[in-house]
């Protein structure tokens, strides 16, 4: 039986998978990072 | 268990093998969930420091 990962995952499934969240992850923080400067544009909190 | 010596992952290079792990059918959401529910306590946080909006 072929190598089986312990999430039954193949490599190539596992490296496309991680490519979008990545790609997800880098859009959420950097829409982050721009709401909290103009948050901190607003009213600087330091 | 033989002393196969396990070689540590370079990282973030082997990051994506946290998937052959972890698998993402079953833990997305939950991981997301876990995203949201800090996002909302550090805002709910913050609300209450007062200093940008009050909710009461």
């Amino acid at each position: 039986m072929a190598d089986v990962s312990p999430s039954g995952l193949t490599e190539r499934q596992a490296k496309e998978f991680h490519a979008q969240f990545t790609k997800t992850y880098t859009v959420f923080v950097v829409l982050a990072a721009l709401v909290h400067l103009l948050v901190y544009a607003y009213k600087p909190w330091f | 268990m033989s002393d196969e010596r396990v070689p540590s992952p370079s990282n973030p290079a082997d990051d994506w093998k946290m998937w052959l792990v972890v698998n993402p059918a079953t833990w997305l959401m939950p991981i997301l969930f876990a995203v949201l529910a800090t996002a909302l306590v550090v805002h709910i946080y913050v609300a209450n420091a007062g200093i940008f909006f009050n909710l009461g």
